[in-house]
């Protein structure tokens, strides 16, 4: 199976700061990659280089086997590209719908040109991920996890073949953990591939069918949960070593 | 929008229509002035109300436009409505040339890089011939103070209608997006170079139709009063005062404060040039998203609407 999406030798400086350093990896369709590393990894950067909204110092970005490196956010996101933010960057003063109506608007293939059949698509994509109450709030009255779900939604009513979660977990309790869990098996499901970034393991572990660790920008591992998490190098970049 | 709502548009449209016909020539005159500084609001607001630009180089298309109209006609003695034509050519060409190096600016920056165009373009035209260089052209005089207040009119509301299509189309959420968030609106796939030119460029129509209407109707033009500074501060205040970002708010700010403004500097001329600033301080302090957001809010919270205002800002 040819890869849907590809990272070949991706590095990104950030003046003399390497944040990301010679990755490379694939993501098969309908599967899910979950992206693990300690604070300060570079995995944000690497979604972003992904998404468009940084270019690669080096490297390249393929996606459905045609070079993206080079193409602006907006087009890989009409190829299908969606992402979310970890610093959530909902459209504040527009009501919840709307939030999700832009994404439906525009998205993959250039959108719903009508504005009523794009707010019907949202009003969907907000009821899959639990939303369904909230459409008619605006978005800066949503609290935390309900924003982390609007950034879903958003990204969602895009239809996108792919999907990359920035930390949508994070800050959530164990409840609404499980229940976001659950919404990204839905996706895929529906034969969207999903690159996710996470930190709580338990929950990174049971979602993903194959893990990558990133250290100080460096790819330290990639292969099933249970080969990673055994792997003494990921071991030791997150608890350090053992000292005998 | 409710029926009684549509009516009573409707009514204000018909009374607004009939001025020409049953009003004094000073309210023709003051009506045309208005008119016409509500729809440089009208401009301003989709590029600052919608998009979040927040550009002083509209005064820029409004002298474009004046020129366009003054050199047809006196230059090359062509009709008006060329001219008009011209105008807005001018000012398309000036918004993508311009638009797409400036709009990469945000915030303050932007501001203050438009803030320098219509110095710029004032220089330029003085030094052009063809423009009448400092001394500026006059304009075959048409004393038809009516056709100038329809014309006036029929401008608003195209203006306006603009603006309530740019509200329920995939354009206009495209802008919202942008002026909500731009990285945001980018990775969902809003073209956001092409939309922010292309929000520039409809500003700018509007302002330059603007001018070419004032110009033919005061009959001369000169490079300081055609691209001038105060006015984009005055269409700034009058959008941000009624409401940017709302359809009819800078219509009611524009003819609300013109009125107050006319009204001050023919009765108590000593406050009448303190007027405006004091506005702005008033406006940004108290209702920040102008009186559109305070009679909304306003039956809601009461007077603390005001001081939750202040509060915000941390004085």
């Amino acid at each position: 199976m040819t890869a849907l999406l590809e990272v070949r030798h991706a590095t990104r400086r950030f003046a003399g700061l390497v944040a990301v350093s010679d990755v490379s990896f694939t993501l098969a369709p309908g599967e899910i990659l979950g992206l693990i590393g300690p604070n300060g990894a570079g995995k944000t950067t690497l979604i972003s280089l992904i998404s468009g909204t940084l270019a690669p110092s080096e490297g390249e970005v393929l996606f459905e086997g045609k070079s993206i490196t080079h193409q602006p956010a907006f087009r890989r996101a009409r190829l299908g590209i969606g992402r979310t933010f970890q610093i959530m960057r909902p459209f504040p003063g527009l009501s919840v719908l709307d939030n999700v109506a832009v994404g439906a608007l525009f998205g993959h293939g250039g959108g719903q040109a009508q504005l009523a059949k794009a707010r019907e698509q949202a009003r969907s994509s907000l009821e899959f991920v639990g939303l369904g109450k909230f459409i008619d709030q605006r978005a800066d009255e949503l609290g935390g996890p309900g924003r982390k779900r609007l950034e879903l939604a958003k990204a969602l009513a895009m239809q996108p073949k792919v999907l990359l979660c920035d930390e949508v977990m994070a800050g959530l309790n164990h409840v609404e953990i499980d229940e976001v869990i659950d919404v990204i098996r839905k996706v895929r499901d529906q034969g969207i591939s999903i690159l996710v970034i996470e930190h709580v393991i338990k929950a990174i572990k049971s979602l993903s069918d194959r893990l990558l660790v990133l250290h100080h920008g460096v790819k330290i591992a990639d292969g099933t949960s249970d080969e990673v998490l055994a792997n003494p190098t990921v071991v030791q970049a997150y608890l350090g070593k053992k000292r005998t | 929008m409710k029926a009684w709502q549509k009516g009573s548009l409707v009514v204000a449209l018909l009374v607004l229509v009939g001025v020409p016909w049953y009003g004094s020539d000073v309210l023709v005159q003051f009506g045309i002035s208005t008119l016409l500084l509500a729809v440089l609001a009208q401009g301003w607001n989709i590029i600052g109300g919608y998009t979040g630009y927040a550009s002083f180089g509209n005064s820029v298309f409004y002298g474009l436009g004046s020129y366009g109209v003054a050199i047809a006609m006196v230059q090359w003695h062509l009709p008006f409505g060329v001219g008009m034509g011209f105008g807005v050519v001018l000012a398309v060409v000036f918004a993508v040339l311009l638009g797409i190096p400036v709009l990469r600016l945000k915030g303050h920056y932007f501001a203050i890089a438009t803030l320098a165009l219509s110095q710029v373009m004032a220089a330029i035209v003085s030094n052009i011939p063809l423009a009448g260089q400092n001394i500026g052209l006059v304009l075959p005089p048409l004393n038809n103070d009516r056709l100038f207040y329809e014309l006036s009119l029929g401008l608003l509301v195209v203006a306006t209608l603009t603006i309530f299509w740019l509200t329920r189309s995939r354009f206009g959420f495209g802008l919202i997006a942008i002026r909500e968030n731009e990285e945001g609106a980018a990775v969902m796939g809003v073209n956001t170079t092409l939309y922010k030119v292309m929000a520039f460029a409809l500003s700018g129509i509007f302002s330059a139709l603007a001018g070419g209407i004032h110009a033919y109707w005061i009959t001369f033009l000169d490079p300081d009063s055609a691209f001038d500074i105060s006015l984009n501060v005055k269409m700034i205040i009058m959008a941000v005062f009624g409401g940017a970002g709302t359809v009819l708010g800078p219509i009611v700010g524009a003819v609300s404060l013109s009125a107050i403004s006319e009204f001050l500097s023919s009765e108590v001329t000593s406050i009448a040039g303190l007027f405006f600033g004091i506005v702005i301080v008033a406006a940004v302090v108290l209702m920040p998203r102008g009186l559109a957001d305070m009679f909304r809010r306003f039956r809601k919270t009461g007077w603390r609407y005001f001081s939750e205002n202040i509060r915000a800002h941390k004085l």
